[in-house]
């Protein structure tokens, strides 16, 4: 996840280097750094170098890096012959290397090679047990062949032994969003929440989850942490203004009236947040927003 | 029954799924009914689309499609238009089953407009545009029958989707080699930035 600032500074490093002003390899290491992916950029802007003998060797041993970025990125925009150089390149300086026996691995994926690919990363797991790039890459290989069950089990032994990668408890979750387990979705989340409680997006999914499932306790708990979501984010999340909203609506429904005693403004607070900041930047959208709200009316 | 697609609402679809060429997508399908004459089967005239969303939270998770459903009909709704069928294009090249996440939204669509539509990004057929020549639209269609399923309208001919302009896959391909996929703004954008436009109103000035 990149921030505006990072996003601002890739967009002005790329308009500068695609209208010929130089500064590739500033663009290319920012890239590399937010692990952003712009494979299309990489591979035409980092060929050119690659295969520039001067300019390589001004690169000293970052050269090496290049080469690996490049493969990379050339197998996901499946230019397969710059992927299958860069890799002999790095085979050549690093015979032994596992970091290069993945690569050559990786080529196998990009080939739609699943069963070698995943031997592959057997065979490296042997010497390597606790390489959490091979294990995640196995799960990558199950993905993609669209075999979401399976990914999901796998995803879930890895986390048994390497329970601190909130990557793959996100990636997790999206794997059960994807195939409808709410629920289990739901528990990832809790996860994130106890090991990242500051960050926003954790809240906010949590928060969609628990709203998707229904139900007047999941409601009533999605609405606290749509709130936290707006109290980390300094009330510039759209979506959970809009979420309090529908809380407070469906909520409302639900209880039929019931919960008469429950003196919550907050619905009425992200109400008119929410005008006050079309009304600021999307004033043509100010009458859609102002329909929706008085469909979220609690009478 | 007869669905015919106008260019403009057509080459949103593709566009937007081109921008996010490495994750799913969805999008809303805006039209009217028009009535056959005679007690013939009438045709869906599907006016316009508007993306949605790009990443699998939000096309799988309910407050902010939600959202779009409520804006949009109330949009449309003043000209007469209304959600007419849903569109969707899967993660995977060689994907082309419809989701459950895509038949659920569809039979919401059905409630209120029974001759209600999925349609889906047909990635083969869109890879082979540029050599084929092809003047039909590069997805697949499905209605829903009696049995509460969605069926893929085949060769029987009982269903078929067509492009009301026939230049619409050459427009389509001109757009593709000037990368104006990046132009497109859709709902999830809009939720990010609330100064982004979902109606897309200059992308085709």
């Amino acid at each position: 996840m990149v921030c505006k600032a990072e996003q601002t500074e890739l967009n002005r490093l790329e308009s500068q280097v695609d209208h010929g002003g130089g500064g590739a390899w500033e663009y290319l290491t920012l890239i590399r750094k937010l692990k952003v992916r712009r494979s299309d950029d990489v591979v035409k802007y980092g060929s050119p170098i690659l295969n520039d003998p001067k300019k390589r060797s001004a690169l000293g041993d970052d050269e090496w890096t290049l080469y690996e970025q490049v493969a990379i990125a050339a197998m996901d925009c499946q230019r397969l012959d710059i992927a299958k150089d860069c890799v002999k390149a790095l085979q050549k300086k690093f015979p032994e290397s596992r970091r290069v026996g993945r690569l050559q691995a990786l080529l196998l994926e990009a080939k739609g090679l699943w069963e070698e690919a995943d031997n592959t990363y057997s065979n490296l797991l042997e010497d390597n047990p606790l390489d959490q790039v091979i294990h995640k890459r196995r799960v990558a290989i199950a993905k993609a062949q669209g075999d979401n069950l399976k990914a999901i089990e796998s995803l879930n032994k890895y986390l048994e032994i390497f329970m601190a990668d909130h990557d793959a408890w996100r990636e997790l979750a999206e794997s059960y969003v994807s195939l409808q387990m709410y629920k289990q979705a739901a528990f990832c989340y809790e996860e994130l929440l106890l090991s990242h409680p500051t960050v926003p997006l954790h809240h906010l999914a949590y928060a969609d989850v628990l709203y998707t499932l229904g139900g007047l306790e999941n409601l009533q708990t999605a609405k606290k942490y749509y709130a936290s979501t707006i109290d980390l984010t300094k009330g510039t999340n759209t979506r959970a203004l809009y979420g309090i909203c529908q809380c407070a609506s469906a909520i409302n429904q639900l209880s039929k009236g019931r919960n008469k005693d429950d003196k919550d403004e907050l619905h009425f607070l992200a109400a008119t947040a929410l005008e006050k900041e079309y009304k600021r930047r999307a004033p043509a959208k100010l009458a859609l927003l102002s329909a929706s709200l008085k469909s979220f009316k609690l009478s | 029954m007869r669905y015919e697609i106008s260019q403009n609402a057509y080459i949103k679809l593709v566009l937007h799924a081109l921008k996010h060429k490495t994750s799913a997508v969805n999008a809303l399908l805006v039209g009217r009914l028009v009535p056959g004459a005679h007690g013939e089967d009438g045709l869906v005239d599907v006016v316009d689309s508007v993306p949605l969303f790009h990443s699998v939270l939000q096309i799988g998770l309910l407050p902010c499609l939600e959202i779009a459903l409520l804006q949009i009909e109330e949009h449309y709704g003043d000209q007469g238009l209304s959600i007419v069928g849903y569109f969707n294009a899967n993660e995977r090249f060689d994907d082309d089953e419809l989701s459950n996440v895509a038949k659920n939204i569809g039979d919401h669509i059905y409630r209120y407009f029974p001759q209600a539509a999925i349609l889906l990004l047909d990635n083969k057929k869109l890879e082979a545009l540029p050599k084929a020549k092809d003047r039909s639209p590069v997805m697949q269609l499905y209605t829903r029958e009696a049995s509460r399923n969605w069926k893929l309208a085949g060769s029987d001919g009982s269903s078929r989707l067509l492009a009301k302009e026939p230049t619409a896959n050459v427009l389509l391909l001109d757009f593709i080699s000037s990368k104006k996929w990046s132009e497109i703004v859709d709902f999830d954008d809009h939720l990010d930035d609330i100064s982004r436009d979902w109606l897309n109103p200059g992308l085709f000035k």
